[in-house]
């Protein structure tokens, strides 16, 4: 079985590699750019809330945090563009920490709901405070970072395979093991001395940390950032496309944040219905196949069962 | 002074409409309905079309209104939620599709500019020198109405004891021969209707927007987490308390603040009291 779980990866990797040269198109490049910072986000979600089960609606606090920690250091101050990566990974760690620390040691559906406030509340200051944030316009103006768009792709491809990587084995360690002990009992782990809150916090950082990292690399992509940033529209995207690719899996939640990307991108011809047939789609998958798609597909097509 | 006192009072009224029904039926079935947003979308459009493009009676398009949500919310009980109802995590994606595809279909149909539904009262009514929209006192009224006449429902039918009785615990409530899930049904109605209603009265003074769910759906949210999930009581202090707030800061200070006084209410109450002012206690 893992010789075919290398040979799809290979494949897969190829795939997205080779499709965007091939293509030769500056717009489609830009598509798959977009793709595999999705892939990024909903990677970094499933770490946290896919193992340990504390489902966190306001990713877009970390993603915004980390596009708005860029565009302040490249945009407004100017610095060396390079810089917002580790910048944008630095304030989401902390905006994490901040929301972490005092509602995961809560049970029950508080964490979600805490989370879906800050990022609403952070979209708020971004527009009141349009002194400093530009208001609903954002702030524009940032530097890109590779001169080509196909250089951009292969560095945020690159990014997108180390992230699915780290966090993989990450996922797949001792510490794995027990943030899904977390998610299958609380109780029972505490029971055996695990200092349960303590992990908790620990990989809402580290989910945290890649989110930022792909909010600095999109806000370093669109060269601007607006409020949107922190829209529940993205938290709710990322947890959308980790759902599909499989809760949990990692790598199938990135594949499954780069899939629906695409699948978006090719209901562009519907025009204004694009997100309502998106939706439709969306609540039909949501409904028929429970355990998401992407991820539990392979495991049935490599025959380790349904 | 009496202008903020009154106005306050509309939009706690209004607000306690749409955070009684949402902790309703997550207190009876366990449910945290992020669709809950958009039956108070929905009752707000439906008014818009039976008023202002139908010139149906307005008491007949407010019923009529009120009823198709209800509806709605009992079709999306019955076909969507029940089948999924083991996983929580199901729940909250398939609730959360549903107000997407709906504020979509809002768009597509409506287009996203607001509109403007005429009023079912539109002269000012004074009340000690201070002039102050009928629309918005009739809201309160019938808010204040409504919500009394399901805390009559609840406390003193049959109907009402079988609903408390499957929120205390629904395995025994089935065991004493109460059929749970036609329960929920009924709970999902009452829930959207009240939510569609509050939409419906709310529409003359509110700009009916199909993204107007959103806000709906985190000011219920905020109100239910600072009075206590599942705590009905509880919901309508909190719904005073951030109303009040939210008239204070919009008077006072600067309108573009508003929505984040129930976001920071919530953090704070997730801070200092995460059962909320009315809740049963959360384990730490």
């Amino acid at each position: 079985m893992r010789a075919r779980n290398w040979v799809g990866g290979a494949a897969l990797v190829g795939l997205l590699a080779g499709l965007p040269p091939l293509l030769h198109n500056q717009y489609f490049t830009g598509v798959f750019i977009v793709c595999a910072i999705d892939g990024i986000w909903a990677a970094s979600w499933d770490f946290f809330s896919g193992l340990t089960g504390r489902e966190n609606f306001g990713h877009a606090l970390f993603i915004g945090g980390g596009a708005y920690a860029a565009a302040f250091l490249n945009g407004t101050f100017g610095f060396n563009p390079w810089l917002s990566l580790p910048a944008g990974v630095a304030i989401a760690v902390a905006l994490g920490l901040l929301v972490g620390v005092p509602t995961l040691r809560l049970k029950g559906p508080y964490f979600a709901l805490a989370t879906l406030a800050s990022a609403a509340i952070m979209q708020q200051v971004a527009i009141n405070l349009w002194q400093y944030t530009g208001g609903t316009e954002g702030i524009y103006g940032l530097d890109t970072l590779f001169e080509s768009s196909l250089g951009f792709y292969y560095f945020v491809l690159a990014v997108l395979g180390a992230t699915v990587l780290v966090l993989g084995v990450a996922a797949r360690s001792r510490w794995g093991t027990i943030l899904r002990a977390i998610r299958g009992d609380e109780t029972a782990c505490q029971a055996a001395g695990v200092n349960v809150t303590v992990h908790k916090i620990a990989s809402l950082a580290v989910s945290a940390a890649f989110a930022g990292l792909g909010g600095a690399l999109y806000a370093q992509y669109q060269q601007a950032v607006t409020p949107n940033d922190f829209d529940v529209f993205v938290s709710i995207s990322v947890i959308i496309m980790a759902y599909v690719g499989g809760i949990g899996s990692i790598w199938g939640a990135a594949l499954g944040g780069i899939l629906l990307n695409l699948m978006l991108e090719l209901l562009r011809g519907m025009g204004e219905y694009r997100l309502w047939v998106y939706y439709l789609i969306l609540m039909v998958v949501l409904f028929f196949m429970r355990g998401g798609v992407v991820a539990p597909l392979w495991r049935r097509l490599s025959g380790r069962g349904a | 002074m009496l202008t903020v006192l009154i106005y306050g009072a509309v939009t706690s009224a209004i607000l306690a409409m749409l955070a009684v029904g949402f902790t309703l039926i997550f207190g009876v079935a366990r449910i945290l309905n992020l669709a809950h947003g958009a039956f108070y979308a929905l009752g707000a459009y439906f008014a818009y079309t039976f008023t202002a493009i139908l010139k149906l009676p307005l008491i007949v398009a407010a019923a009529l209104s009120v009823a198709l949500v209800a509806l709605f919310g009992v079709a999306m009980e019955r076909v969507l939620v029940r089948p999924l109802r083991q996983s929580s995590l199901a729940v909250l994606m398939i609730t959360l599709v549903v107000a997407l595809t709906t504020e979509q279909a809002l768009f597509v149909a409506f287009g996203s500019q607001s509109k403007n539904v005429p009023a079912f009262v539109n002269f000012p009514i004074y009340l000690h020198g201070v002039s102050v929209d009928g629309q918005r006192l009739l809201a309160l009224v019938i808010a204040v109405a409504l919500i009394g006449a399901l805390w009559l429902f609840i406390q003193r039918t049959r109907l009402g004891s079988a609903i408390l009785a499957v929120s205390q615990d629904p395995e025994a409530a089935q065991y004493m021969g109460i059929p749970a899930n036609r329960i929920f049904t009924i709970v999902m109605g009452l829930s959207a209707a009240l939510a569609g209603a509050a939409g419906v009265i709310a529409a003359p003074f509110l700009s009916v927007r199909p993204t107007m769910d959103q806000t709906a759906m985190i000011t219920a949210f905020s109100v239910v987490i600072v009075g206590g999930l599942g705590s009905i009581p509880g919901s309508i202090l909190a719904a005073l308390v951030i109303g009040y707030s939210q008239t204070i800061v919009a008077f006072y200070l600067n309108p573009e603040w508003t929505g984040t006084v129930s976001l920071v209410a919530i953090l704070l109450t997730l801070v200092l009291r995460p059962s909320g002012l009315m809740g049963r206690a959360v384990g730490a």
